[in-house]
């Protein structure tokens, strides 16, 4: 166990020690200051927790977008480069050097949306305060934090979803571009393809990836599917992700690698 | 001269009927030798005749097709991390991460075997000669900086097998007498068996103690190196004469060719002697005489029929 932390350890060093990462970490505190501070000048009478609600919704995609791109370069960067060689020659079963990428990947996604959150709290609550009126949707008795720590959960759960879509291609197709591109494709078109399929009424169509995205509509009392119950959308994208997770699992293990 | 540790001592690795077909093309034709330990050991053959699939397949990076692979008597198949964690290797070229420092990346190989202290570290950069630069980035080292810090992530471990394809790749021929005498280093003091894999011959022959050639993924031949004493000191002698025909009849079954001006026999120095005599007796002319040297290269192009690509 303790082994295995240090291979986490090394993919951790491989994400940080890169400029990149932290050229996406300042974007993503950069856009919610300025939309903060762009509502101080504009807004009579702002509040911490719209505010905060209304930032995440721009920067957990902006998340997602970002853990694409480390997703995506994950393991095909180490076959782009031919580093997978010297990675693979080591006393470590493939399973768990594919093990060890995919946590650390989590762990960058949660880094990520945690300091997102606590940022938000902390830029919103020393700027605006709150001024008590201001309530969310369908939010009831529940206290804004846990409401909002809601709409991040439901967010996260998607995000590891696709993230883990990005990895899946990452290590099938070894393709950062391709994988990078694709999933973004999906993401950005699947909303459009969710709306056109919507309109065939074909039983099948429930079962389709991007069709049970959204899960965050349930916090304000909604489904991603008008007619079906939340947890229909949650077996389904468990499925996808099963399936993503088996994909990437047996194709790294077997295969030789010519790189 | 080399002892040469060939009875008695099991073999570092052992390929056994090593095959691999891709589609219905056979990249590996039934390999099979044996690696004698504490030897610098070298794969030789032309581009494309299988060396570095051979070296993917003994560090597990490809699949056998079927055959085995030992290493110290472990499987490659089935007792992969047993038998990689006594390997060191350089597969094609030392690919490090370039937005690391070298130090950086050493620290990454580490991590991943127990037992390596941060001393062994500092300890293979000195050995390695990287000690200036090891904490830039990657990205600024040369190509023989590169090959050097390969090599030291190769043998942080004090692997029993130290693998290399290629090694010279790209140094320069200082870069290349200092790896060639680190080698030597290693097999003969540190007692560590070096496989290096080369299409330059020339370079095998002051590397090498044996040398396995393969063409078209099949095994030609192994052959020591250094191996002139295995005939009692004889070599073939050429002697330039006027008359090949009358030179051959004179010396009767001894000769082994004749060539366009003269004949090819084997013998020592003090036969050589005795052959000029009896030729001279028999009238005939003798212009010159010169021991013929067979170098790895002309013994490679003869069994591998001049090295076509395979």
């Amino acid at each position: 166990m303790v082994d295995f932390i240090r291979l986490i350890r090394n993919e951790n060093m491989k994400i940080y020690r890169r400029l990149r990462t932290w050229i996406m970490f300042a974007i993503m505190l950069i856009i919610p200051l300025g939309i903060s501070l762009g509502a101080m000048a504009l807004e009579a009478d702002p509040d911490m927790w719209f505010f905060s609600y209304l930032e995440a919704e721009v920067v957990l995609s902006l998340i997602t977008i970002f853990a694409v791109i480390i997703a995506a370069d994950s393991v095909a960067g180490e076959f782009s480069t031919g580093t997978i060689k010297l990675l693979l020659i080591r006393p470590w079963s493939r399973s768990k050097i594919l093990l060890s990428k995919y946590v650390s990947l989590l762990l960058f996604m949660l880094f990520f949306t945690v300091s997102l959150l606590l940022f938000t709290l902390l830029v919103n609550g020393v700027l605006f305060g709150s001024n008590g009126e201001y309530t969310y949707p369908n939010q009831g008795s529940r206290s804004y934090i846990v409401y909002l720590l809601s709409y991040y959960g439901l967010n996260l759960i998607q995000i590891i979803v696709t993230v883990t879509m990005a990895f899946m291609i990452s290590t099938v197709f070894r393709s950062s571009a391709l994988a990078i591109g694709l999933s973004i494709f999906l993401l950005l078109g699947g909303n459009m393809m969710a709306a056109l399929l919507s309109l065939l009424d074909k039983p099948w169509v429930d079962y389709v990836l991007f069709m049970n995205y959204g899960l965050s509509t349930y916090v304000s009392g909604g489904t991603p599917i008008p007619d079906r119950p939340f947890g229909f959308s949650l077996a389904v994208l468990a499925g996808y992700y099963v399936i993503f997770i088996a994909l990437s699992w047996c194709v790294f293990r077997r295969r030789d690698v010519a790189a | 001269m080399l002892d040469l540790q060939t009875g008695g001592t099991e073999p570092v690795v052992r390929l056994l009927n090593v095959t691999k077909r891709i589609g219905n093309r056979t990249i590996i034709d039934n390999l099979t030798f044996d690696v004698p330990p504490g030897e610098v050991f070298g794969f030789l053959g032309p581009n494309g005749s299988g060396k570095t699939t051979t070296i993917r397949m003994m560090v597990g990076l490809m699949r056998m097709t079927s055959g085995e692979i030992l290493i110290r008597g472990r499987s490659i198949r089935t007792e992969y991390e047993a038998a990689v964690r006594q390997v060191g290797a350089i597969v094609e070229n030392p690919e490090m991460y370039k937005y690391l420092t070298g130090y950086q990346n050493l620290l990454h190989y580490a991590r991943m075997i127990p037992g390596i202290p941060r001393k062994r570290i500092d300890e293979v950069v000195e050995l390695v000669g990287l000690t200036a630069r090891i904490h830039d980035k990657v990205k600024t080292y040369s190509l023989g900086m590169r090959q050097r810090l390969g090599v030291a992530q190769a043998i942080l471990h004090r692997p029993a097998l130290l693998i290399l394809d290629e090694p010279t790749n790209g140094l320069d021929p200082a870069g290349i007498r200092e790896l060639r005498d680190y080698l030597r280093h290693l097999a003969k003091h540190e007692g560590t068996t070096v496989f290096v894999s080369s299409h330059l011959l020339s370079e095998m022959e002051l590397m090498c103690d044996r040398v396995a050639i393969i063409q078209a993924g099949k095994l030609i031949d192994v052959r020591l190196i250094h191996g002139g004493a295995e005939n009692g000191g004889k070599a073939e002698v050429l002697f330039e004469v006027d008359r090949p025909d009358a030179a051959a009849e004179a010396l009767g079954g001894a000769v082994l060719r004749a060539e366009s001006g003269g004949i090819v026999v084997s013998a020592g120095r003090e036969e050589a002697a005795d052959i000029n005599a009896r030729l001279v007796a028999a009238g005939v002319r003798v212009y010159g005489i010169r021991t013929v040297t067979k170098s790895l290269e002309d013994q490679f192009l003869e069994v591998t029929g001049g090295g076509r690509i395979g």
